[in-house]
């Protein structure tokens, strides 16, 4: 346990700023959102947290309550995984609200479970002790989740119990009365619909008695846990026991359990069967995947027109001079190569937003445990995994949900094989480049997409493999217990997917604005000195030409030049930057991955050899910065992430040695 | 035991580790809890529902789960 504020004290001060793909509320932070704790001279508002296990709609209701008023920030006091919004109350006095993780208990298992116990406990720094709480639960499900609600009322903070999805309950011929629930239980509680905003009214009612008893006094606070370790019970003893006061409480307030769903049932007769199943799983994800490659690329191509359009707009209005230069070539060309991804990203959160919030993911993690388990992962890492191939970022993040500390940091491990769809480009550019189109099956299947099709299993075949390895050697030990809940299917809340798409916009365009825009003008930079009589040298010449000529003898054996190596340096900001480098150091002037005069340029640095080495260098090799940052936040140190990065760079730089000796 | 699809049976008792059992027990699967399994994952891997919870669990885990059929003694 007194690991835990430690190990969350040293996750604060590492704010990236991206948030978990689990926890379907990620809130990028805004400067005006501040936490009272860091400013003090602003006014101190009262804290509110929202608890719930997982599927409650948990999420749903902090939409509702805070609409786009959500942030996180990444300065210390406020992490990633804090969820912070404001609600506005009617008479306009404010109230904050954090959105914790769903958790079905305080065992600190889980990351989310441990973070959700130390903001509870008030061991976050920089995040007062809570106010207040919202508890909310699945009332079709209400026993089993009523088992997260007796540790939490020991906190002894005033509390609000939700019972959630109200109508299905009664709709299956379920009741509960919460008079007689609150009574005995010694909280409020109120009935809502979230999706439908049904029973707001009653919760924020709550919150203007809280906003109106205003601060709790700074208290001891008790410690949370599933299990009073003074007493001498053993632990299954003690469950029982919780489990048997619930069953008396629930009993006495007239609770029925509703009938279980029909449309569950004859949905998951069909997900789940034996032959179906596994054919809708496949499906789904090539649907995924379709989605990806094929139609975000019209709107992919909108987003390119107006960069470039953007870009020559602002040239021709700018004389020629080395602002010019430094928008066009450094900013324009740096941050446009990246922007470009931004629907690709979207149409796929928007699939994983759908697939999780409909309940689907879960049976896909059913299906896909068997497999997974026999390369040493498990059902709950198909969610990162996937994911993985958007972005490893958030995969890393969503990871989280794996229970099992020895499956989770395997998962973590593998994730960066995927391939991410900052890949993409290069492997578009260079495919393009050196891979004469030919048919290969049919009109289906040509050289060029085989090639692509090639470099997705050679990522995923690295994974397995790595996966494998690792539970025989660093990650040796018992293997976890999976299960794995199955919520009801539900229709997914648009608001809720739209708030989500919206968050994921603003970080991905925040990355694009700071760490991608920063390289770019560095880089920009060094192709401009040392000046020779007010005009920049010629690349070999400038400082950033002799920089890739000090490290040429190290990628030589690849059969990289100069001009590569930098444009491998480049990347490392972010693995696409390498396209927008190597515009610069050819002079290219629309570098994108469609440009025939950057092929051209490449053409005349690489051999067919080297090419292939540079695709398989970025089909392996650990690029990326902000993953290096995200790994050591998630395992609290660096061991993992350095031990990832070697493990990687060898790969790679073998696997490219290989092709360029080869071929 | 064989147990049929469908039929309900009552939980004894869990034989795993504790800190594996943990969060079955938060989920409600605990002993004297009524339990069905309702359908086999594609897997073959049994599907339980727990007081209106489906919970999707291994085989190697539910071999750990000793039941009887409510009103018998025998386990």
């Amino acid at each position: 346990m007194c690991e835990a504020p430690r190990i969350q004290r040293r996750l604060i001060r590492r704010g990236l700023s991206l948030a978990p793909l689990s926890d379907p509320s990620c809130h990028p932070g805004a400067e005006d959102d501040v936490l009272p704790a860091d400013r003090p001279n602003a006014e101190i508002i009262p804290l509110v947290a929202l608890v719930g296990p997982p599927n409650s709609g948990k999420s749903t209701l902090f939409n509702q309550l805070t609409g786009l008023r959500q942030k996180v920030a990444n300065y210390p006091g406020v992490t990633v995984e804090k969820h912070v919004g404001t609600v506005r109350l009617p008479d306009h006095r404010a109230l904050q609200l954090v959105d914790l993780p769903g958790t079905n208990g305080f065992a600190a298992r889980s990351m989310d479970e441990r973070i959700t116990r130390d903001v509870l406990e008030g061991h976050v720094r920089g995040l007062r002790a809570p106010d207040a709480l919202v508890l909310i639960v699945d009332s079709t499900r209400l026993e089993p989740q009523l088992m997260l609600v007796e540790p939490t009322l020991k906190l002894g903070i005033p509390t609000l119990l939700v019972l959630n999805m109200a109508d299905e309950l009664e709709q299956r011929g379920g009741a509960v009365r919460d008079d007689e629930l609150a009574e005995r239980l010694g909280v409020n509680v109120v009935r809502t619909n979230a999706r439908d905003g049904d029973g707001l009214d009653q919760v924020r009612d709550f919150l203007i008695g809280v906003a109106d008893r205003g601060l709790l006094p700074p208290r001891p606070c008790p410690a949370l846990s599933n299990v009073v370790t003074s007493t001498p019970l053993p632990m299954v003893d003690q469950f029982t026991e919780r489990r048997r006061r619930i069953k008396e409480i629930s009993r006495a307030s007239g609770f029925v359990l509703p009938r279980s769903s029909q449309l569950t049932e004859r949905l998951d007769s069909l997900f789940l069967h034996r032959v179906w199943g596994p054919l809708i799983f496949l499906a789904v994800v090539v649907l995924v995947f379709q989605s990806i490659f094929t139609w975000a690329v019209p709107l992919m191509d909108g987003v390119h027109i107006l960069v470039a359009g953007s870009g020559a707009w602002v040239a021709e209005r700018l004389p020629d001079s080395w602002l010019r230069g430094l928008l066009i070539d450094g900013v324009w060309a740096g941050v446009g190569s990246v922007v470009v991804f931004l629907p690709q990203i979207l149409v796929l959160f928007l699939f994983l937003g759908l697939l999780e919030d409909s309940g689907y993911m879960a049976r896909a993690a059913v299906i896909a445990d068997r497999t997974m388990y026999r390369v040493g992962l498990q059902g709950r890492a198909f969610l990162p995994l996937m994911s993985g191939y958007a972005c490893a970022i958030p995969a890393i993040l969503a990871a989280r949900t794996v229970e099992d500390e020895r499956d989770r940091l395997a998962t973590i491990f593998v994730t960066p094989f995927m391939t991410c769809s900052a890949r993409l480009p290069v492997y578009a550019l260079l495919i393009a480049a050196f891979i004469p189109e030919r048919r290969l099956v049919g009109p289906f299947l040509g050289t060029r997409a085989a090639t692509l099709l090639g470099l997705y299993i050679l990522g995923a075949l690295t994974a397995i493999a790595t996966a494998a390895i690792l539970r025989r050697t660093l990650l040796r030990g018992p293997r976890d217990s999976f299960f794995m809940e199955l919520p009801p299917y539900r229709i997914p809340s648009v608001r809720s997917i739209a708030i989500r798409l919206y968050d994921r916009s603003r970080i991905f365009l925040r990355r694009a604005g700071t760490i991608i825009l920063a390289v770019a003008i560095v880089l920009w930079f060094l192709t401009q000195v040392p000046q020779s009589g007010g005009s920049p040298p010629s690349i070999d010449d400038s400082l950033i030409g002799r920089m890739g000529q000090m490290i040429e003898p190290a990628i030589r054996p690849l059969g990289f030049d100069w001009t590569i190596g930098v444009g491998l340096i480049s990347a490392l900001a972010a693995r696409e930057v390498i396209i927008g480098t190597l515009g610069t150091l050819y002079h290219v002037e629309d570098p994108t991955q469609g440009s025939l005069q950057l092929q051209d340029a490449l053409r005349g640095h690489l051999d067919l050899g080297a090419a292939v080495g540079l695709l398989v260098f970025f089909a392996f090799a650990l690029q990326c910065t902000s993953t290096v940052a995200v790994m050591r936040r998630e395992t609290a140190g660096w061991k993992w992430p350095v031990l990832q990065f070697g493990y990687m760079l060898t790969l790679a730089y073998g696997f490219a040695f290989i092709a360029n000796w080869l071929i | 035991m064989d147990i049929t699809l469908r039929e309900v049976v009552e939980l004894v008792r869990i034989d795993l580790p504790e800190d594996q059992m943990e969060p079955l027990l938060e989920r409600g699967l605990l002993p004297g809890c009524q339990l069905c399994q309702v359908r086999r994952s594609p897997s073959g891997d049994p599907i339980v529902m727990v007081d209106g919870t489906l919970l999707a669990i291994r085989h190697e885990v539910a071999r750990c789960l000793c039941v009887r059929r409510p009103g018998s003694n025998g386990a």
